[in-house]
């Protein structure tokens, strides 16, 4: 069996379905396909978005996937101090929500569908190759092997993304530049506030930090991600021990257990090759301080589809037409990952009395406003280290 | 010969294949498939696993 289509996007994450949703909307013909029966499940996520972001993506807020408004950010310090950073003390410009992902993956592949895109479930792709002036996509369902002959390619495929390496694109992680990540969706979880979500820092999560995010009554998400070059512990272990000794965590069960990787390093050199376009988490589009990715990955996928949509109108698909999706990416999301990367890599060099030293500043400080660049001023002013590293960036 | 091992508590989350630099390792929904025959032994797909489901078989 042989497809023929303009668009194939592998992968009906965040990432593609933006994708294929933009493209669609251009006029293309679009199949989008994912390995899982689901779409969304199992979720490797902790689920905070911005307002802001949604609002950027023109993406109205659904009560059938936003399932918490938050008001504040609680950030705690290895001994235990905090930081509150809420409504009470900060006019908050712009809080956040917590999605249902597994609901909100399945309505943004429906967005998609409603645009025109086709959806196959269930799908693997399992290689890809050049023949002449398209790419041919071998692809696996239900124990059946079919092959889809596509002008443009975009490898959407994740944490776990293969695609871009059968093309030559370098898309392998070194683990220094991939968060191990575990999580719990628990229930019973008694939070300090919980209409805030919190960040644990310190030796808690080497490499990384730790979360609680509410997802509305007494449930929460409380995960982490580490390095796996900063300790010999595996992330579940730490999760377990986090778990056990956190006060909000004391009675709390958990009803689901998640793992996955969180590509940290900055977003890739190499977006595009001929036919081929990188998007999400397969082009490491996570912000690399906050391991955030979803928003970015839909925000990669509206100029990935609409770069694509326009290359099939003028029947040029070569890398040089692709890489105004390349550079549109790099304006509006390379720019700022750059710099949150090095403030990244200040907060991993500070030991747990630095961070404890830290936290004791800020406890008097008045903060006007939640976004990272003032959080960063305010951390020049209380850490001597902080300007070294920080202080020609802001 | 060492032979990668997956073990059934593998939650199928794909970190290995990301870091995976010979791309050797094939994570579908339900079960994982590696090109043992290629694999150099570097062992950083067992390092990153949150749950350690790989293991060196001897
Ligand atoms: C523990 C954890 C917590 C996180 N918390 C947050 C958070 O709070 N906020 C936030 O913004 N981001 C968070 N992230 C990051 C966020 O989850 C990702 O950035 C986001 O999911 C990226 O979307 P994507 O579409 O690129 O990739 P994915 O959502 O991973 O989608 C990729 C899809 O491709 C499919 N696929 C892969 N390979 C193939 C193949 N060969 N054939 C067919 N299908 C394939 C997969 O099944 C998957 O559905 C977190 C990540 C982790 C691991
Ligand atoms: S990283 Fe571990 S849990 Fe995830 S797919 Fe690989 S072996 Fe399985
Ligand atoms: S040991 Fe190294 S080469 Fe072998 S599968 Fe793991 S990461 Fe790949």
């Amino acid at each position: 069996m042989l497809i023929e289509t303009d668009v194939l996007v592998i992968g009906a994450g965040p990432a593609g379905s933006s994708t294929a949703k933009h493209a669609a909307l251009n006029g293309s013909d679009v199949i989008v396909i994912d390995k899982k029966s689901e779409i969304g499940a199992p979720k490797r996520c902790a689920e905070g978005v911005s307002k802001e972001g949604l609002k950027k993506l023109k993406i109205e807020p659904s009560n059938r996937w936003v399932i918490k408004e938050l008001s504040g950010v609680r950030m705690i310090a290895p001994d235990g101090t905090s930081v509150w950073l809420n409504e009470e003390k900060v006019k908050l410009p712009e809080a956040g929500y917590i999605l249902e992902r597994k609901v909100f993956d399945k309505h943004m592949a429906m967005d998609a569908a409603r645009a025109g895109a086709k959806i196959m479930v269930k799908t693997l792709a399992k290689g890809i190759r050049r023949e002449d002036d398209h790419l041919v996509t071998t692809l696996e369902t239900m124990g059946e092997e079919f092959e889809v002959k596509a002008k443009i390619v975009v490898g959407a495929d994740g944490p776990e993304s293969r695609m871009g390496r059968f093309l030559g694109l370098k898309t392998t992680l070194k683990p220094k530049n991939m968060e191990s990540c575990a999580q719990f969706e628990m229930v019973n979880v008694k939070m300090e506030d919980p209409d805030s979500i919190e960040f644990y820092f310190g030796s808690v999560a080497p490499g990384g930090y730790a979360w609680i995010f509410p997802k509305g009554d007494d449930i929460a998400n409380v995960g982490l991600g580490i390095l796996t070059t900063e300790t010999d512990k595996s992330a579940y272990d730490h999760l377990l021990e986090f778990v056990k000794n956190n006060p909000s965590t004391q009675n709390a069960q958990p009803v689901e257990l998640n793992v996955g990787g969180d590509p940290v390093g900055g977003m890739l050199k190499e977006l595009v090759t001929d036919n081929f376009m990188l998007v999400g988490d397969a082009a490491s589009q996570v912000n690399p301080l906050t391991g955030g990715g979803i928003i970015t990955a839909m925000e990669a996928g509206v100029y990935a589809g609409e770069v694509a949509a326009a290359a099939i109108k003028d029947g040029d698909y070569s890398a040089k037409k692709l890489s105004k999706y390349q550079e549109r990416c790099e304006e509006n999301i390379g720019v700022k990952f750059k710099r949150d990367l090095k403030v990244k890599d200040y907060l991993q060099s500070l030991s747990d009395e630095e961070l404890n030293s830290i936290a004791d500043a800020f406890h008097d400080i008045e903060l006007d406003t939640i976004n990272t660049a003032e959080l960063i001023k305010q951390l020049i002013k209380v850490s001597p280290k902080a300007l070294l590293k920080l202080g020609k960036l802001f | 010969m060492i032979i990668m091992k997956v073990n059934e508590w593998c939650m199928y989350c794909g970190e290995c294949a990301g870091v995976c630099s010979r791309s050797l390792i094939e994570v579908r929904e339900n079960s994982l498939k590696f090109d043992k025959k290629k694999c150099k032994e570097c062992t950083i797909c067992i390092q990153v696993c949150p749950v350690q489901a790989l293991a060196k078989e001897e």
